[in-house]
């Protein structure tokens, strides 16, 4: 492969592995809004949270591993904690006070984090193995992009498998698309609720680890990735994770691609194309139109 | 014995007479007085002493909330030290009668109009005298109008741009005392075409906002000034807090470049040198803000090795040149590892009273040596110290006050970042580095401050048919 070719290639990586990330925190923004129809304004926040945790697992234990798999979770427990005791009550008071008690979340999560880590920047650093780059037909990438990529997909395949195989994704699926009627039939809405709240947490939560390495951990971590999480939620339709999968790929590419042929324009190609598609279709590119 | 004595003596001569030459220093008209700097133990900027009653007063305008909390808690810091020991000294003698110095932490919050709220409310509520400031020229430029319109001292610091002082926005009652974006940017360049004469391709990778243009537009100025041999292989901006810089990173490596000029800062510099790190790129950056020692030691000794920062704190090598001044140091430094035990003035960020502290500290000893001997609070009266003013740092460092312009004329100087077995030439005392987990200033070079000299804005009346120097 000459260098030029090379740089395209690595263009095109790097785009899926930033898309990936995207994807991870989309998504779970993506299900908890779709299931429960709440736009959870703290979701960046818990993604920051669990990069916090990461740190200090990695701390504590001196083992990445032990963190990518602790800290999610641990991040979902909170995550939970605040669906059960706090959402819960709101929610029947419709969406003005999800909004302001989710606002209310990350404000806490970031004070908390400040006091607990205070305002410096923290290293997470990633565990040897990962270190380097790869080398291919001359093409030089660096191995903890490719466990990115690694990471995103295995996720995927555990939710796809938990969606689509399960008893548990029926319900949820169905809950998606008429919460009323599955509770009608008996079936445990808070409940389901609550784990589909902890799991669209925890995906937030594995993103923020596995990024960590790459950034830097501090208090503005959230406001980072949080817009475009955002963007990548309103542009594939709310409640689709096909069109959050698929938006994150594309906001990905047009993000490296864009750099390397129209740098000035970059970030432009992105909103261009988020207010294109939403000119288009309103709800979204895989929304469903409500009503 | 008394030989002995006498021996001892004579090399005593010896070693002043050759301290006095090695490092002669450049006049100025007031100095740092080391001999009567006050007992500093009890010092510790988490549990400051600050008086109150009849008193000097500074309102620090900063971040004190909000993302950029800890820019201001650095700033507090370094202006509360020399406030302390000044305090210490018995205070300062105005309008017959010695007062203490009382600072005011003053939060606006990153928000203009936070900003513009605070600061009146410290001019007419706190009745403070000298404003302070700050991060963000934007920001800044309402402190500066808010003192003009009050006619109350302010001082900048920290904010880089040069159009705070031009024919629009100059006040009487402002001074920038912190070097400007077109001065380190062209410092840069005067390094690599004048001293360095090595790396001939740039690749400017700068945050997509005014700063970073500005910061671009003054270091191809200095090329072309400087080194018109050197090229420019690559231009980019991209927006400010981003998160992937590796499709950036990927074309910097095809292009060719030998050198990186950035002038982001945190939290973009760390991520953009973290990940070219891991990329693979070994680049050196020319850079201003690449020196938080918490985001050097993320990326280690290794990746940190060769990074070319530019300072307004610094002096030619080595660091301590007197006995006084690194007992001044030992001061600080033994303050921070035995009694500050709250975050974040334990962390490592705030190890040495040198590099952007240092600087925060010496200009706030500058203003308070100013309002000494103008004897008075009165604006009118601190002005007609300052114009044309000239004062020494603690290392030796001469700063002076273009009259025309208020705008800060000083050498500036390029630290080359070594491994710490080869700080010792710059840290000249035990244990002879800077920090032992990351690269470090090494080699110091001095740019000349003809060379540099702050622009001047011709339109401003004052300025008219003034050299570049002020004359």
């Amino acid at each position: 492969m000459d260098p030029i070719t090379a740089m395209y290639v690595a263009q095109g990586i790097h785009g899926l592995a930033y898309g990936m990330v995207l994807f991870l925190i989309a998504s779970g923004l993506n299900v908890i809004f779709g299931m429960m129809g709440v736009l959870n304004l703290a979701h960046a926040s818990f993604f920051m949270l669990s990069a916090y945790l990461g740190f200090q697992f990695v701390s504590l234990t001196g083992n990445f591993w032990m963190a990518l798999l602790l800290a999610p979770v641990a991040t979902a427990v909170c995550g939970v904690l605040m669906e059960r005791f706090l959402l819960r009550k709101v929610h029947a008071f419709g969406h003005m006070g999800e909004l302001i008690l989710t606002l209310g979340v990350a404000q806490i999560v970031l004070a908390g984090v400040k006091s607990l880590w205070g305002s410096e920047s923290l290293p997470l650093k990633m565990p040897p193995i990962l270190e380097g780059q790869v080398a291919w037909a001359g093409l030089n990438y660096p191995i903890y992009r490719l466990f990115i990529i690694g990471l995103a997909l295995v996720v995927m395949a555990i939710m796809g498998m938990l969606l689509y195989k399960t008893r548990l994704g029926k319900i949820v699926r169905a809950a998606v698309s008429d919460a009323g009627m599955v509770n009608a039939l008996g079936i445990n809405i808070p409940l389901v609720f609550t784990l589909v709240f902890g799991i669209g947490i925890w995906m937030a939560g594995i993103a923020g680890v596995a990024i960590a390495p790459i950034l830097t951990v501090f208090p503005g971590l959230a406001d980072q990735v949080g817009m475009d999480a955002f963007i990548v939620v309103v542009t594939g339709g709310f409640g689709s994770l096909a069109g959050a999968f698929i938006i994150s790929i594309i906001f990905g590419l047009l993000s490296s691609y864009g750099v390397q042929f129209v740098s000035q324009l970059a970030p432009v190609l992105i909103v261009g194309f988020m207010a294109i598609v939403l000119a288009i279709r309103p709800h979204g590119l895989f929304g469903a139109r409500e009503g | 014995m008394r030989f002995a004595l006498r021996g001892i003596f004579i090399l005593g001569c010896i070693l002043s007479l050759l301290f006095s030459t090695a490092y002669a220093q450049a006049p100025a008209k007031a100095a740092f007085d080391f001999k009567s700097m006050g007992d500093m133990s009890d010092f510790d900027p988490a549990n400051p002493i600050i008086p109150t009653g009849d008193t000097i007063k500074i309102a620090v305008v900063a971040s004190f909330s909000g993302p950029a909390a800890l820019v201001g808690q650095i700033y507090f810091a370094s202006v509360q030290w020399a406030a302390h020991d000044i305090n210490k000294r018995g205070g300062i003698m105005v309008d017959g009668k010695k007062k203490l110095i009382e600072v005011i932490k003053a939060d606006h919050m990153s928000k203009p109009d936070q900003t513009k709220k605070i600061v009146e409310r410290m001019v007419l509520q706190e009745k403070v005298h000298v404003l302070w400031g700050t991060d963000g020229s934007n920001l800044q430029k309402i402190i500066n109008e808010t003192a003009n319109k009050y006619k109350v001292i302010s001082i900048n610091t920290a904010s880089l741009s040069d159009e705070l002082q031009d024919a629009t926005n100059f006040s009487r009652y402002a001074f920038q005392s912190s070097m400007s974006s077109d001065q380190l940017s062209r410092g840069l360049a005067y390094y690599y075409g004048k001293i360095k004469k090595k790396e001939k391709k740039f690749y400017i990778l700068c945050q997509d906002y005014l700063f970073g243009h500005g910061l671009a537009d003054s270091f191809k100025k200095g090329l072309m000034e400087y080194y018109p041999d050197a090229q420019i292989v690559g231009e980019d901006y991209h927006k400010l807090f981003l998160t992937d810089f590796a499709p950036y990173l990927e074309k910097i490596k095809a292009s060719g470049a030998e050198v990186i000029f950035t002038g982001d800062w945190i939290p973009d510099a760390a991520n953009l040198l973290k990940q070219a790190r891991q990329m693979g790129i070994t680049l050196p950056f020319a850079n201003i803000f690449l020196d938080e020692p918490n985001m050097l030691h993320q990326v280690g000794v290794e990746g940190t090795k060769g990074l070319v920062h530019i300072s307004q704190f610094g002096s030619e090598n080595p660091a301590f040149k007197t006995p006084e001044q690194i007992k001044y140091y030992r001061t600080w430094n033994d303050l921070w590892k035995n009694k500050w035990k709250t975050e974040p003035f334990n962390g490592r960020l705030f190890e040495h009273p040198a590099g952007n502290i240092g600087s925060y500290i010496e200009q706030t000893y500058w203003l308070l040596n100013v309002i000494a001997r103008a004897q008075s609070t009165d604006p009118e009266k601190i002005i007609k110290v300052w114009e044309g003013d000239s004062y020494r740092y603690t290392n030796g460092k001469v700063i002076s006050m273009r009259a025309c312009d208020h705008k800060a004329v000083q050498d500036l100087h390029i630290e080359e970042y070594a491994p710490p077995d080869q700080q010792k030439q710059s840290f000249n005392i035990p244990p002879y580095y800077w920090f032992a987990g990351t690269s470090n200033t090494g080699p110091i070079f001095a740019i000349p401050a003809k060379s540099v000299l702050p622009l001047m804005d011709q339109n401003l009346d004052r300025c008219k048919g003034k050299s570049a120097a002020g004359d």
